[in-house]
C-alpha cells in the first residue's frame, strides 16, 4: 500500500543578499522526507522561524521546493501544475478574518474554487455549496451573507468549508486553531475530528499548542532550524521527548500541568 | 486594605439605538502583591473593564459603579484631572502586540526616557541627561535586557516580540507602579517566549510586591502564574475564586466547560475523543440574551435564567448563577428558599 501523501527529501533555500562571487544562502528547510495516510493527522511543531510554514508553503504550491520531490498517492506533483494539486492539497490558515474576501458573499466565495476546478453547472455548484455549509455545521442560508457579519468562530469554518468543498485529500492547517477562543476551538477540535472520520482526510497540523498536538495528531515532528531533530508517536515523544528542542517546548508548556496535578 | 475595590461596576455604550450594556454588574478587588487573572473569551468585555480602571474609555462609554475606590480614594468622585494625575502615577499598563504599540518612529532608547519623569534625577542641568542614560539603561536590565547598547539604538521593528514585550514591560516600570494591567500580553507569541514573559512578571510580582492584573482569554495559559482569578461572559461576572478552586472545583457551568474544553488540563482524556464544549458561539452586542448570557449556551439553564442570577459565596469563591454545579444538597435548599441569608453573608464580606 502507499502513502497518500509522500515528501522526499524537500529542501528550501533563500538566495541572501551579498556579493556576486560569494552568493550567500539560507537554508530555510534540510531535505526532509515523510510519508502521511489517510485519517491520520501529522504534527509539526517547532519555534518561530524553524521552517514550519515554508514547509506548508510548499506543500501547497505557494513556494517551489529547491529540491524534492512530493507524491500523492504516488503520483509525482509537478511544480507549477497547480490545478491537480489545488484539488487534492488545501490550506486554512491563521486568521480567518483576513483570507475571506470582504467584497464577495459567501456563495461567490465558495464558488470560485468550484467554477475554477469542476465542470458542475450553475444549479449543481449551489447545491454542493449547500451541503457543504451545512456540513461544518452553518445554515445553506448563510451563503448569501458577506464575512463581516459572522463571528471568528464562524469565519474559521468558512474557511474549512471552503477547504473541503472540492473533496481534498489533506488539509494543512497552519496555526488555524490559535487565534480561536476556547469554547470555539473546541467545537472546531470536534468538527475536524468527524470529518476527518466521514470523508478520509489527512491533516497536516501545524501548532505550538502542545496540548491540541497530543489530542490531534498520530505523528508528530518537530523542526528546529530547517532540520527535524525528533519525529514519532505523537504519545511516545510527549512521554519521553529525546531531544533539547522538544524537551524546551514542552517544559515551557507543562508547567501549569505539574502544577495542578 | 483593598488595592482596587470596584463592586457593580456597569459600562454602557451609547448607539444610534439607544444605550447599550456592554458590561453588566461587575465586581473585582485585588489585595496588595497579589496576581489576578481576568479570563474571558472575545467580547467579554475584559478589556473594557481595564480601560475603565485606567479611565482610558472614549465619551461614547458610560461608566458607574456602586464602589469603585483605589487604595480608600472614590475614584467616581474625582475630575478627570485628579484621576489622571492619581493614577498615572501609579497604575501601568501593557498591550497585546507590543510591536504595533511602541512607536515604530523612534528609538528604543528615546522612548524608555521619555517615559521617565524629569524630577526623578537631582543635581544639575547639565548631569542630567548622564542619569537618565543611566536610569534607562537600568530599566532594560530590570527586565532582563543585557544587550542595552544595541537596545537603545534600534527601531522596534529590528528586535523580536518577546524583546518589544520587555521594552514595554519597562516602559511600565519607570513609572514605579503599584499595579501593572497586562491585557493579553503574549497573544501570538511562541510558547518559549511566553514563559520568559511570565517569568518576569512573575519576579516582579515577588521582589516588588506589585500587584499584576493578568488579562488572558485563555484559562489554561495563565494558571500556572496567577493566585486568583476573576471570569467574565460577555459581559458579565461569572465567577471568582483562587485558582485552586476555579480549576478543581468550578462552580458556574461555564468555567467547568472552560477547563473541560482544554486538551491540556486533562490529560487523562484519550486522543482523538470528542471534546465537551458548549453549543453556539458567543452573543454579539447588538443582540445580548436577557439575564444570565449564557442562557442559551448553557446546559444547565432553566426558566430561572431569564432574570439574572445574584452573586452567590461559598467561603471566598463567589459565583453567578441560579444552579452552581457541585453544591451539597443542604445548601442548595438554603440558597433557593431565602435569598435574603446568602445576600447578608455576601454583604459580611
Amino acid at each position: 500500500m502507499t502513502a497518500l501523501l509522500e515528501i522526499r527529501d524537500i529542501a528550501k533555500s533563500f538566495k541572501l543578499k551579498g556579493h556576486w562571487l560569494h552568493k550567500k544562502t539560507f537554508n530555510a528547510l534540510s531535505p526532509l522526507s515523510f510519508t502521511i495516510e489517510s485519517k491520520k493527522t501529522l504534527a509539526i511543531v517547532g519555534e518561530a522561524g524553524s521552517g514550519k510554514s515554508t514547509l506548508a508553503k510548499v506543500l501547497v504550491g505557494a513556494e517551489l521546493p529547491s529540491s524534492g520531490k512530493i507524491y500523492l498517492n504516488g503520483q509525482l506533483l509537478q511544480d507549477k501544475r497547480f490545478k491537480q494539486r489545488c484539488q487534492h492539497i488545501r490550506m486554512i490558515f491563521q486568521d480567518s478574518g483576513t483570507t475571506l474576501n470582504p467584497s464577495l458573499t459567501i456563495e461567490q466565495l465558495l464558488d470560485e474554487p468550484l467554477s475554477l476546478n469542476t465542470d458542475l453547472n450553475q444549479l449543481q455548484r449551489k447545491k454542493l455549496i449547500r451541503t457543504t455549509l451545512q456540513k461544518v455545521g452553518m445554515l445553506g442560508d448563510h451563503m448569501n451573507f458577506y464575512p463581516h457579519m459572522f463571528s471568528g468562530g464562524q469565519k474559521q469554518r468558512i474557511s474549512l468549508a471552503r477547504a473541503i468543498i472540492l473533496q481534498p485529500q489533506v488539509i494543512i492547517l497552519d496555526e488555524a486553531l490559535a487565534s480561536l477562543d476556547p469554547s470555539l476551538r473546541s467545537q472546531m477540535i470536534n468538527l475536524l475530528l468527524d470529518l476527518q472520520q466521514q470523508m478520509g482526510l489527512a491533516y497536516i497540523l501545524i501548532s505550538h499548542n502542545l496540548g491540541i498536538v497530543r489530542h490531534f495528531s498520530d505523528d508528530v515532528l518537530v523542526l528546529s532550524q530547517g532540520e527535524v531533530v525528533e519525529r514519532g508517536k505523537t504519545a511516545e515523544i510527549m512521554k519521553n521527548p529525546q531531544h533539547k528542542v522538544t524537551q524546551k517546548l514542552m517544559m515551557s508548556q507543562n508547567f501549569q500541568l505539574r502544577n495542578r496535578s | 486594605m483593598n488595592l482596587l475595590d470596584i463592586r457593580n461596576l456597569s459600562i454602557e455604550l451609547e448607539t444610534p439605538n439607544g444605550r447599550v450594556l456592554a458590561v453588566d454588574r461587575v465586581s473585582l478587588s485585588m489585595k496588595e502583591g497579589e496576581v489576578r487573572g481576568l479570563v474571558g473569551e472575545s467580547g467579554s468585555g475584559k478589556s473594557l473593564l481595564a480601560q475603565a480602571i485606567i479611565g482610558v474609555l472614549e465619551d461614547k462609554w458610560h461608566v458607574h459603579a456602586d464602589r469603585f475606590h483605589w487604595r480608600g480614594i472614590d475614584l467616581l468622585r474625582l475630575n478627570i484631572e485628579e484621576r489622571k494625575t492619581l493614577l498615572c502615577k501609579d497604575i501601568a499598563m501593557i498591550f497585546q502586540e507590543p510591536m504595533s504599540c511602541l512607536d515604530p518612529t523612534t528609538t528604543i532608547g528615546e522612548q524608555l526616557s521619555e517615559a521617565l519623569d524629569n524630577k526623578q534625577f537631582s543635581g544639575y542641568f547639565w548631569q542630567k541627561a548622564k542619569k537618565r542614560r543611566a536610569a534607562v539603561i537600568k530599566l532594560l536590565h530590570k527586565v532582563g535586557i543585557k544587550k542595552h547598547d544595541f537596545c537603545i539604538k534600534s527601531y522596534p521593528h529590528q528586535l523580536t516580540e518577546a524583546i518589544c514585550q520587555r521594552v514595554m514591560i519597562a516602559i511600565a516600570l519607570a513609572g514605579q507602579p503599584i499595579l501593572l494591567i497586562a491585557d493579553e500580553p503574549t497573544a501570538a507569541m511562541e510558547s518559549t517566549n511566553q514563559g520568559q514573559i511570565f517569568r518576569l512578571l512573575a519576579s516582579l510580582n515577588q521582589l516588588k510586591n506589585m500587584s499584576i492584573l493578568l488579562i488572558s482569554h485563555d484559562l489554561e495559559n495563565i494558571t500556572h502564574w496567577t493566585n486568583t482569578i476573576t471570569v467574565m461572559y460577555s459581559g458579565q461576572f461569572v465567577e471568582a475564586g483562587t485558582t485552586e478552586q476555579i480549576f478543581s472545583k468550578p462552580l458556574h457551568p461555564y468555567t467547568r466547560a472552560l477547563v473541560d474544553s482544554s486538551p491540556q488540563a486533562n490529560l487523562q482524556l484519550p486522543a482523538k475523543s470528542r471534546l465537551m464544549t458548549l453549543p453556539g458561539s458567543i452573543p454579539i452586542l447588538k443582540h445580548l440574551p436577557i439575564g444570565c448570557r449564557l442562557g442559551p449556551r448553557c446546559p444547565r439553564a432553566q426558566q430561572a435564567c431569564v432574570i439574572a442570577p445574584k452573586v452567590t459565596n461559598f467561603h471566598g469563591h463567589k459565583v453567578s448563577c441560579h444552579f452552581p454545579l457541585r453544591v451539597e444538597p443542604l445548601k442548595k435548599e438554603r440558597s433557593s428558599k431565602g435569598n435574603s441569608k446568602q445576600v447578608t453573608s455576601k454583604e459580611g464580606l
